[in-house]
């Protein structure tokens, strides 16, 4: 098993071209451990999303390697990549997260239905709506449940092929404090319990509490004096 | 079942309305094909069956450019031996100028084709007496059945009237003939009967001086299928050297009537084309537009590890629900008008009626066709799918 779940090594990311191009991410290196916390914090615009987007291999960088679970991703191809990241990542996003046209645990099990491996899968996809608290509502479509509730069950959806690494951007950004506070909660208690590696970026930094490790990020560059390791 | 037809099918009958749309765009195309071919695959059935009960009978025998000699007792004879033949019976056209006196009165002088026919054979080969509304088929020497365009311009004469033809005889002669109306045709149809007048087939031998003559030998067979057997067995026993016989199916000898017709359902078959090229790209449209709306979606399943190919499908999938949702509620249509138009005996131009099959074989094949047109009509929409990037798509929140 590698030291690290994720190595990110040199990266940039350059939009546009010639006159219009823009450098969001300017040479970024850091490395996770497996079973840690990750915050990523930064003003609107810095680069948060940008560096999810690189490490949920969403979209390609310019320059640099993303080595998860120990394989280098710049060499695998499109078809490659949707199956690393079937396998490997867990995503939830700020916004409905969710297919509308399919019920809460249709959307849960979606994954594995992808995967391929659905034997079993239903009763996990029950026991982890029941660890958020949401068995009863599992049978609801996706678009007839709050947006707590929405994002409680992209949680469970993330979890449910037990990936190296879930990636959030912001996933409480779109939530009232309540909520908020439950899904910050769920999010840690998951990580302990189950030592899955988490990645978030946020703009609630305190609300947090105690995490492995903060990177900000400002103008695309980790500021290195406010790196904190817990 | 298979995540990528299950995604797709809830796509789209999640939403009703493009459903519908999609959905009634091709049924409506399968419609138009199947009221066009009850209408016009009708109305030549219809011309193909007048044109056998009445003038030409599966098989049309006639001597090259001139009459038949040969005894029409013999030929007839030698016919009705076929096991396939239900009946054959001698005809002999010619014109005449015909005039009638009503109350002493004379009314008109004009020319008129003049079938004559064997009472007693032709009832056996040919429904042209079934065409009488009023009074009865020829029988005796002098009778004279009026087609009902004769009779209305000749200023209605009853039946038991006179009228008086003037028929020209094979030398060029004038011969004066008086005949007695024993019946009057009512409409029959597209041959152009009710134009005609119908004698007894001998008296015309008589008149145009040409005895024992016929124009043409009619045959019904009570096996349609075999008229090529019968052309064949019939030029083999006469063969034509010596008698220059000339036989003909029906399809040969209505050629020159069917022909322009055919070429008419061509083109009303291309409008039926057209018709599912439209409904095409009402489709292409509907799913364009389905595709623009799903753009989040594409973006989340991008996310958790579908494949490019997967997205593509989930499109075809929907495609084949407004395909088959089309092609059924098409069908039901289709022949819910083909229904109307067999139970209501659908005329014509309110006289000829229509000879309505169910042509299942055609049915299915324009049920295909649409199905498969939806599905043909998916794949672009479902390839500019497949080209959204997941970030891109992640972006429309
Ligand atoms: N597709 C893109 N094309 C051009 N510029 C982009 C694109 N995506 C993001 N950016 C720019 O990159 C910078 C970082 O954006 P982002 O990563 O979304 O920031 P954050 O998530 O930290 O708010 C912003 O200035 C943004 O305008
Ligand atoms: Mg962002």
């Amino acid at each position: 098993m590698p030291d690290y779940v994720l190595e990110v090594q040199n990266l940039d990311k350059i939009y546009g071209e010639g006159e219009t191009a823009f450098s969001a991410l300017k040479n970024l290196s850091f490395t996770v451990k497996r079973g840690e916390f990750i915050l990523i914090v930064g003003s609107s615009g810095s680069g948060k999303s940008t560096l999810l987007n690189m490490i949920g291999l969403l979209d390609k960088p310019t320059r640099g390697t993303v080595i998860i679970d120990g394989v280098n991703t710049s060499v695998l191809n499109d078809n490659q990549l949707s199956s690393f990241r079937n396998s490997k990542l867990g995503f939830i996003f700020q916004f409905s997260n969710l297919l509308s046209d399919l019920t809460v645990l249709e959307n849960v099990v979606l994954p594995r239905k992808i995967q391929g491996t659905m034997s079993g899968a239903m009763e996990e996809g029950k026991n982890l709506l029941k660890t958020v608290g949401l068995e009863d509502q599992m049978n609801k479509f996706a678009n007839k449940i709050s947006g707590g509730q929405a994002q409680r069950v992209a949680i469970t959806r993330a979890l449910i092929n037990k990936p190296a690494i879930v990636l959030a951007d912001e996933p409480t950004g779109n939530l009232d404090s309540v909520s908020a506070e439950t899904t910050i909660q769920l999010l840690k208690s998951l990580n302990r319990k189950l030592h899955q590696t988490f990645i978030v970026v946020t703009h609630d930094r305190p609300q947090f509490g105690d995490v492995d490790k903060v990177i900000t990020i400002k103008d695309g560059r980790i500021v290195e004096g406010e790196l904190e390791v817990a | 079942m298979d995540y990528r037809a299950q995604i797709g099918i809830r796509f789209i009958t999640r939403r009703k309305g493009s459903l519908i749309a999609a959905s009634l765009a091709v049924a409506i195309a399968i419609l138009v094909v199947q009221v066009n071919s009850v209408i016009f695959q009708g109305l030549y059935d219809a011309i193909v069956r007048d044109q056998i009960n009445y003038r030409f009978g599966h098989v049309y025998i006639t001597r090259q450019e001139d009459y038949i000699t040969k005894s029409d007792f013999v030929l007839v004879n030698w016919l009705e031996r076929i096991p396939y033949v239900q009946a054959a019976a001698p005809r002999l056209d010619s014109v005449a100028q015909i005039n009638s006196t009503v109350n002493g009165q004379l009314i008109k002088d004009y020319q008129v084709p003049i079938i004559g026919v064997d009472p007693v054979l032709d009832k056996e080969a040919s429904t042209i007496f079934t065409t009488v509304g009023q009074g009865e088929f020829v029988s005796f020497r002098n009778s004279i059945v009026l087609g009902a365009l004769v009779a209305r311009d000749l200023g209605n004469p009853q039946i038991g009237d006179t009228v008086k033809l003037k028929f020209k005889d094979r030398y060029g002669n004038d011969v004066l003939k008086r005949f007695t109306i024993v019946g009057i045709t009512q409409t029959a149809g597209s041959v152009g009967l009710d134009n005609s007048a119908i004698i007894n087939i001998d008296t015309l031998r008589d008149v145009i001086e040409r005895p024992h003559e016929s124009g043409a030998i009619l045959v019904r067979l009570n096996d349609p299928s075999k008229a090529e057997d019968v052309k064949q067995l019939f030029l083999s026993a006469f063969p034509s050297n010596s008698d220059k016989f000339k036989a003909q199916t029906i399809e040969e000898s209505a050629e020159t009537t069917l022909r322009g017709f055919r070429s008419g359902i061509a083109l009303i078959n291309l409008v039926g084309y057209f018709g599912m090229m439209s409904s095409a790209f009402a489709v292409v449209t509907i799913q364009m537009m389905q595709v623009t709306s799903k753009t989040r979606e594409i973006g989340i399943m991008r996310a958790i590890g579908s494949k490019r190919k997967d997205i593509l499908l989930v499109f075809i999938f929907q495609g084949m629900v407004i395909g088959a949702i089309g092609a059924g509620l098409g069908t039901v249509l289709g022949i819910g008008y083909t229904v109307y138009a067999k139970e209501t005996h659908m005329t014509f131009q309110g006289s000829l009626p229509l000879e309505v099959h169910y042509n299942w074989a055609s049915i299915i094949q324009t049920d295909i066709m649409a199905f498969v047109l939806a599905v043909i009509a998916s794949i672009y929409p479902a390839y500019k799918a497949t080209k959204l990037e997941p970030v891109e798509a992640m972006r429309y929140a």
